[in-house]
């Protein structure tokens, strides 16, 4: 509010800044992105505590796993429920590449986003092809993970049921092993800040229309020359590769990878979905706002009930997740959209 | 060669036959009516030439391209577009991105697309409505919106489904007026509609469907005198007017 005061006494320059940051809803939110993301950036400065820095870094990787699964998600509006898949081909890609063929995971976790990607083109195509949608899409990916995390259970090349360790060499750059959490967790928000800039590029651009176009409804975006199957299919690219790359850096974070681990619904749960439903799903800083949210609460619900009765820490997180979902359906991006609109209101009629 | 050539289209859906041997020939401009009682098969017709439904029998010839049974977004990219009887608005954004949606047919630039977008709003006299959400839109307002983003994707022929269907009479004036705009431009349109009123007052030609077939056809002062037209559809009292 003294911002805006401000704002009306000096006029333009201050107006013009003002309008660069917050001059519409899509601007705040890119605004208030950079700010966590800065935020998140200085906190090794304040904070020493390896299990907090920890907790940041897991926050800003599923802030970028969150975008990857809203892209497809959120804005084309595709159930695909069992979206860690990606995750977990990313993951094993890169830990395999390095582990076997001494491929550095600067390039493995890339690779990872590209294996990944080409499971996302074939899981686009044989779902199209046999008109998979909605509720139909949603259970042929949670089929598909349940039968990828038997593959790689019976999958001796990659550890079978026991899954596959990082080899911990000395700490080393070129290998992406640090003894320290910082390099963590700027590898994690330089991911996160690539991450922004593509689903902001998306969303401005004709192909991010298009998929809110089918996310809202499907026949008419086709009646208005929307070639429905090529965008859906991108969408899933585009969310499946970040996704991928996103397994990558996982893996190299918690240096192990293990099929019951990541083919897992309950974990897809909680790194993929509850950042972005939290934070308001299609909206630009909703999973980032989720994950901030999501992550620190389900680690303190975690710390505090953990030694209770085993299974009560899921069922409180999971109340939480449908109190959350009951009294914000859009989200806290939504919660802060409703307020931004009130504020903003009056001073339009100014201009 | 007209610019619109349906040629003898059937569609049948198990042992019904919808639609038999629909002909339609279609000028630059023109202004044709597709009128007969409910389930005439008049929505099934459309669905066959936009696209949404596979022909079984019979040709759709648009600008000397065959499209027949091509998927709608290629029609639509041929400059056939249609609405639906049932609005269906892109509910979460606003009028203006809906209509930038339809634009988008014909650029990748995104600049482009809202010049387009508001040239066509400000054409229909929407611009006041650009920044509102379409869920937020009274019927009237979702009708227009459909015809103005089918309008954004620069078409040379509409299909309007029952646009008027649900409006009130001074609604209806306004898009009735609305309709003759979009024609003005060279735009031909094959509408379906029920409110006779606006039939007379746009139609060039009437094609008159009854149980899938073509009973009658010609310029609304004689199809409405049509004894098998009055039968089936209009009724005695209609007959007049």
């Amino acid at each position: 509010m003294s911002a805006e005061a401000t704002n009306n006494i000096t006029k333009r320059p201050s107006r013009s800044l003002w309008h660069t940051l917050f001059g519409d809803w899509d601007r705040t939110q890119i605004t208030v992105s950079v700010i966590l993301v800065v935020l998140m950036a200085i906190a090794p400065f304040f904070i020493d505590s390896p299990y907090f820095l920890g907790i940041i870094i897991l926050a800003a990787l599923y802030a970028f796993i969150g975008i990857s699964w809203n892209i497809v998600a959120g804005f084309t509006g595709q159930l695909l429920i069992a979206h860690i898949i990606f995750l977990a081909l990313g993951g094993y890609t890169t830990i395999v590449l390095l582990n076997v063929y001494r491929i550095s995971p600067w390039v493995g976790i890339f690779i990872g986003g590209i294996v990944a990607a080409l499971a996302g083109i074939v899981i686009a195509l044989i779902t199209l092809r046999y008109g998979l949608k909605l509720d139909y899409f949603a259970l042929f990916t949670i089929a598909l993970l349940v039968a990828l995390r038997t593959l790689f259970l019976k999958w001796d090349f990659v550890g079978g049921a026991v899954g596959m360790y990082l080899r911990l060499a000395n700490p080393s750059t070129a290998k992406m092993i640090f003894d320290t959490k910082p390099p963590y967790l700027y590898i994690a928000l330089g991911l996160l800040v690539i991450g922004i800039v593509i689903q902001y590029l998306v969303y401005n651009s004709k192909m991010g229309k298009y998929f809110m176009a089918i996310r809202e409804d499907e026949a008419a975006a086709s009646a208005l020359g929307v070639n429905t199957s090529r965008y859906k299919t991108l969408s899933v690219i585009i969310g499946a590769g970040l996704a991928g790359i996103g397994g990558g850096f996982y893996v190299m974070y918690v240096t192990f990878i293990d099929p019951t681990g990541l083919f897992n619904l309950g974990v897809n749960v909680e790194i993929v979905m509850a950042g972005p439903i939290i934070g308001g799903l299609g909206s630009l800083a909703g999973p980032i706002l989720g994950a901030l949210v999501n992550k620190p609460i389900a680690e303190l619900i975690r710390g505090f009930l953990a030694g209770e009765r085993s299974g009560i820490t899921l069922i409180v997180y999971g109340l939480f997740l449908v109190t959350s979902i009951m009294f914000m359906p859009r989200g806290l991006a939504g919660v802060f959209q409703t307020l931004y609109m009130k504020i903003k209101r009056p001073s339009r009629d100014d201009v | 060669m007209a610019l619109l050539e349906v040629q003898n289209i059937t569609k049948r859906f198990g042992g019904l036959t919808a639609v038999s041997n629909f002909s339609l020939s279609m000028e630059k401009g023109e202004i044709v009516a597709l009128i007969g009682p409910n389930g005439a098969g008049k929505t099934t017709a459309f669905n066959v030439i936009a696209g949404y439904y596979k022909a079984d029998d019979g040709k759709v010839i648009f600008n000397d391209r065959n499209v027949t049974n091509k998927r709608p977004d290629q029609i639509c990219a041929q400059g056939l577009v249609r609405t639906f009887q049932v609005v269906r608005p892109f509910r979460g954004l606003t009028v203006l991105e809906n209509v930038m949606i339809g634009a988008y047919a014909r650029t990748n630039n995104r600049h482009a697309a809202k010049d387009k977008a508001r040239e066509v709003l400000d054409f229909l006299g929407m611009n006041k409505l650009s920044d509102q959400y379409a869920n937020g839109l009274p019927i009237a307002g979702r009708k227009r919106l459909e015809i103005a983003r089918a309008l954004a994707t620069d078409p040379k022929v509409m299909l309007l489904d029952e646009t008027m269907a649900g409006l009130r009479p001074l609604e209806t004036d306004e898009v009735i007026g609305m309709v003759r705009k979009v024609s003005e431009k060279g735009v031909a349109i094959f509408l379906v509609e029920h409110v006779m009123k606006v039939v007379m007052s746009l139609a060039d030609r009437i094609i008159v469907l009854h149980h899938g077939e073509t009973i009658a056809q010609g310029i609304p002062a004689d199809v409405v005198q049509n004894q098998q037209v009055i039968d089936a559809y209009l009724g005695e009292a209609n007959a007049t007017g």
